[in-house]
C-alpha cells in the first residue's frame, strides 16, 4: 500500500519535472539570468533582498518593453552555500539555457568558477568571490562589477587622508576584522599604504562569527586609533556598536565594510548609529530615480516580487546596481551583435560599457577587456539618523597598488 | 521467492562465509554494475556529472567514516580535516609535477599519517571525549588552511588541480571522470565488503562492542582503533583528493569546513553505521535530496500556479528534508540500510511466511 502510494507519488514528481523541463523550453525567447543563491544558510542577510531587486528589475524592464524588445526572466534557486550544490544549480540551469549566473557566496563562485571558465559562461562576481577576478585579461568570463576588497580598503584610507587635509603621517589607524580571508584580505593593502602614507596601523583580529570582541576593543581603548576601519558582518557590527559605547570609542569614526545595512542600524538603534560610516559603491536610500519608479509601478499595483520593506535596505540597491549594469550589458550586446544575447557577445556588451551609472544609482564605471571591476570606485556615506550622507565624491585611489596587487594574485592563475 | 535460498547449503567454513551467501544478491549485484557502466549512455550529463558522480565519491568517502564509526566504533567529527590533508596533498603533489596516480597515493599516505598521529592522541580517551578530539583535528586544520597561504594557494585561499590523468591518459570528458568515480567507489565498496570477512574485520566489529571483552580475548583495543583510523583516513584522503581532481577542480577551505564532517556524519548515521548498502541510501539522502527536493517543489508550485517567494521556496525544501531525515530515522532508528534489510528478509521468506500467522 504505501509503496504504491509512493510510486504514485514520485510518478507525479516526475511528471511535473517534466512539465517544467517543457516548460522551459517554450520560454527560449527571453533572455535568463541564473541566480544560485544561498537562500537557507549564511548569506541570508543579502541574497532576499538581492533576488527580489533582481526581479522587480526584470519585472519592470520587461512593462517597458524589455531589453530591445525581448523578455528578461530570473531564475532563482537555492544553494545553501554549499559548493557541491551550487556546482548542481549551475549544471542544471546551464542545460535550460542559462548563459548569465551569479552565484553571491565567495565558496560558490570559487567552486563555479573553473566550470565557468572552461564553458565560456559568464560570472557575475560583484561584492563576492576572488578579488583579482577584475583582471579581465586573466579572467576573461568573470564580471565583478565594483570595488575589490583591496580598492574598498584603499579608498577608505583616501577618505582619511581627505579628513586629515592631505596628510596622514602620524596618523593611527585601527582594522577590525573577522579573522578568516574576507577580513584578512585587505592586510597587504594597508600595510603597504602604512609604508607609503607613513602612518600606523593597528590590526584587531577577531574570531568567527564575530559576536565576542570584548579583547579588541580593549585593545582599541588603549591604542585610541584616529580611525577604525571594519571587515565585520551583519550583527558583528551591533556587537562592535556595543563594544565602542562601553569603552567610549566614537562612532562617528567607525568606518565599515559595505556590509552594513539598515537592518544592522536598526538592531543598533537608528540614534545611536548616528555619524556611523560605510564604504560603498552604491548609493544608499530611496531618493533614486529607478526606485521611485520601481515603487510606482510595480509596488503602488501591488505587483513587487517580495515584501516592500525590502526596498528600504541598502543591499536591495546593491542588486539593482548588479542588475541594471547586466541588463545594459545585455542591450549593449543587443545592439553590437543582435538577438538571440550570447555568452560571447554579452561579454562584450559588458566590456562596452562606459560611464554608466544607472541614472545615479552607482559609481559611474567603465568595464573595459583589462578591467572587469569597471574602475573600482567608492564612496563614503554617513547615517544621520534617519538617512545616508554621502561625505565624499566617488574615489578610486592607490590605483598603481591595488592593480599590482591583482596581477600578482591573478598571475598564479592558469585557464585550463 | 525473490530470494531462493533452495539448494544452498554450505558444507564448509568458508562457503560459508562467502560474499554471496544468496545468489540474488550477486545477481543484483551483476544487474546494479552493469547499470553503473552503461550509466553514461543512459543518463543526461545533468544526471551523470552532477548526481551519479558526486555520489559515488561522496560514497566512497562515507565508507571510509564508516569504517572507523561503524565497524570500528569510534566517533569522528573531524572527516574533512583528513580529506583536506589527502586533497591538498594531492593536488600540490600534482602541480609539482608528480603523475596523478602517485599523487593520489601521496594524498591518501599523508592524510593516513596525519589521520593516525591524531589517533594516538585521540584514542586515549572514549566516546564523547573522543568526538570532542576529533572535533579539535577539525579546527586545528580550518585554522592552518586559513592561516597559511603557502599550502591554500593564496590570498583567495583557492588551490587549482591540474588536469586529471591517469596512466599518462588524459581524463577530461564527463564520462570517464564519472569512470574514475564509479571505479573508485567500487574498489572500497569491495574492499569494505571483504574486510566485514576477515580476522581484522572481526576484530574491529569486537573492539566496537566492547573494548575490554576485545581485550580479554587477546584483541589489542588501541593497535586496531589505530588501524581504523589510519584506513579510514587513507580513504578519506584519496576521496578527498578525487572530489577535488575530478568534480570540484580547485581545493577550497570551505569544502572541508566542519560542516562536511558533521554531513558526512550525518550520511552514515542516516544509512546506518556498519552497512554498506546503507551507505549509498544515506548519502543520497543526504547529498542529493536538497537539489531534487528543490527542483521538486519548485515545479510544483510553477505547476499549480502558486506565487511563493524566493525565501519560502528555498525553505520548503529544506523543511521536507529535515522532516525526511526525522521520519526515516523514527521509522527505523538503525538507518536506511537496515530499512533495506527489513525489506530483503521478508522476500527471503515470502510466500511461506504468510502460512505461520
Amino acid at each position: 500500500m504505501l509503496i504504491g502510494k509512493v510510486t504514485k507519488g514520485l510518478a507525479v514528481a516526475a511528471a511535473l519535472s517534466a512539465a517544467g523541463w517543457t516548460d522551459a523550453l517554450a520560454q527560449e525567447g527571453t533572455l535568463k539570468f541564473g541566480l544560485c543563491f544561498d537562500l537557507s544558510k549564511s548569506y541570508t542577510f543579502v541574497s532576499p533582498q538581492v533576488a527580489q531587486a533582481a526581479q522587480d528589475l526584470a519585472a519592470l524592464t520587461n512593462i517597458k518593453g524589455g531589453i530591445e524588445g525581448h523578455k528578461v526572466e530570473i531564475v532563482v534557486q537555492d544553494h545553501g552555500n554549499e559548493p557541491q550544490r551550487g556546482i548542481e544549480c549551475y549544471e542544471r540551469l546551464k542545460r535550460d539555457g542559462v548563459f548569465v549566473f551569479d552565484m553571491l557566496s565567495t565558496p560558490v563562485s570559487i567552486a563555479v568558477l573553473p566550470r565557468i571558465m572552461k564553458d565560456k559562461n559568464i560570472l557575475m562576481q560583484s561584492s563576492v568571490g576572488r578579488g583579482d577576478a577584475v583582471d579581465g585579461s586573466v579572467f576573461t568570463q568573470i564580471f565583478p562589477v565594483g570595488a575589490t576588497y583591496w580598492g574598498q580598503a584603499a579608498n577608505d584610507i583616501a577618505y582619511i587622508k581627505q579628513q586629515r587635509s592631505g596628510d596622514l603621517k602620524g596618523a593611527k589607524i585601527g582594522f577590525i576584522y573577522l579573522d578568516y580571508p574576507f577580513g584578512q584580505e585587505p592586510i597587504g593593502v594597508l600595510k603597504t599604504l602604512a609604508e607609503r602614507e607613513g602612518f600606523e596601523l593597528k590590526l584587531y583580529p577577531v574570531p568567527l562569527p564575530g559576536s565576542d570582541q570584548t579583547s579588541a576593543w580593549t585593545q582599541v581603548r588603549r591604542d585610541r586609533p584616529d580611525f577604525m576601519i571594519s571587515w565585520l558582518l551583519a550583527g558583528g557590527h551591533v556587537v562592535a556598536a556595543k563594544e565602542m559605547k562601553r569603552n567610549g570609542y566614537p562612532i562617528e569614526k567607525y568606518i565599515s565594510v559595505n556590509w552594513l545595512n539598515e537592518v544592522d542600524i536598526a538592531n543598533i538603534g537608528p540614534d545611536v548609529a548616528k555619524g556611523i560610516k560605510r564604504g560603498t559603491n552604491v548609493v544608499g536610500g530611496q531618493d533614486i530615480p529607478i526606485i521611485k519608479e520601481i515603487m510606482a509601478e510595480l509596488y503602488a499595483k501591488g505587483k513587487g516580487s517580495g515584501p516592500e520593506k525590502n526596498l528600504k535596505d541598502v543591499y536591495y540597491n546593491l542588486g539593482l546596481a548588479n542588475y541594471s549594469v547586466a541588463f545594459q550589458a545585455a542591450r549593449n550586446a543587443v545592439k553590437q551583435a543582435g538577438w538571440p544575447v550570447t555568452a560571447a557577445s554579452m561579454k562584450v556588451g559588458y566590456e562596452s560599457l562606459k560611464d554608466f551609472d544607472a541614472n545615479g544609482l552607482l559609481a559611474p564605471l567603465t568595464v573595459t577587456a583589462q578591467d572587469h571591476g569597471g574602475g573600482g570606485k567608492t564612496r563614503i556615506e554617513m547615517w544621520d539618523g534617519q538617512k545616508w550622507v554621502p561625505q565624499t565624491g566617488w574615489l578610486a585611489d592607490y590605483q598603481d597598488l591595488i592593480w599590482q596587487i591583482v596581477k600578482t594574485s591573478s598571475s598564479g592563475f592558469k585557464a585550463e | 521467492m525473490f530470494y531462493p535460498l533452495a539448494g544452498v547449503r554450505h558444507q564448509s567454513y568458508v562457503s560459508d562465509s562467502k560474499l554471496f551467501p544468496v545468489p540474488t544478491d550477486r545477481n543484483l549485484l551483476i544487474v546494479l554494475t552493469v547499470a553503473a557502466i552503461a550509466a553514461p549512455f543512459l543518463l543526461s550529463s545533468l544526471y551523470l556529472n552532477s548526481y551519479v558522480q558526486p555520489w559515488l565519491i561522496w560514497t566512497a568517502l562515507a565508507l571510509g567514516l564508516n569504517l572507523a564509526t561503524g565497524w570500528a566504533g569510534q566517533l569522528h567529527l573531524g572527516y574533512a580535516a583528513t580529506m583536506a590533508v589527502g586533497a591538498y596533498a594531492a593536488v600540490h603533489a600534482a602541480r609539482f609535477g608528480i603523475p596523478w596516480e602517485f599523487a593520489l597515493l601521496i594524498g591518501g599516505l599523508a592524510a593516513s599519517l596525519i589521520g593516525s598521529l591524531f589517533a594516538f592522541a585521540a584514542l586515549r580517551v572514549k566516546g564523547l571525549y573522543l568526538a570532542i578530539v576529533t572535533l579539535a583535528m577539525q579546527f586545528v586544520m580550518d585554522w592552518v588552511l586559513n592561516h597559511s597561504p603557502a599550502i591554500s594557494g593564496g590570498s583567495h585561499a583557492s588551490l587549482q588541480s591540474p588536469r586529471f590523468a591517469l596512466l599518462g591518459q588524459e581524463i577530461a570528458s564527463g564520462r570517464g571522470l564519472y569512470y574514475v568515480a564509479l571505479g573508485w567507489c567500487a574498489l572500497v565498496t569491495v574492499f569494505m565488503m571483504n574486510l566485514q570477512r576477515t580476522a581484522l574485520g572481526r576484530a574491529l566489529v569486537a573492539v566496537r562492542e566492547k573494548d575490554y571483552a576485545a581485550a580479554i580475548l587477546g584483541v589489542n583495543s588501541f593497535y586496531y582503533k589505530l588501524i581504523a583510523f589510519s584506513m579510514c583516513s587513507f580513504i578519506g584522503g584519496i576521496g578527498g583528493a578525487l572530489l577535488v581532481a575530478t568534480f570540484f577542480f580547485l581545493a577550497a577551505p570551505e569544502q572541508f569546513s566542519v560542516n562536511v564532517s558533521i554531513q558526512v556524519l550525518a550520511m552514515i548515521i542516516v544509512g546506518g553505521l556498519g552497512s554498506i548498502i546503507g551507505t549509498y541510501f544515506g548519502v543520497a539522502l543526504i547529498l542529493l535530496m536538497p537539489g531534487i527536493a528543490n527542483e521538486i517543489i519548485a515545479n510544483l508550485t510553477s505547476f499549480l500556479g502558486l506565487p511563493l517567494g524566493n525565501e519560502t521556496l528555498a525553505h520548503i525544501p529544506t523543511t521536507v528534508y529535515g522532516a525526511l531525515i526525522i521520519i526515516f530515522l523514527l521509522v527505523e532508528p538503525l538507518g536506511l540500510g537496515k530499512l533495506y534489510a527489513n525489506i530483503r528478509d521478508y522476500f527471503l521468506v515470502w510466500p511461506f511466511d504468510q502460512f505461520k500467522k
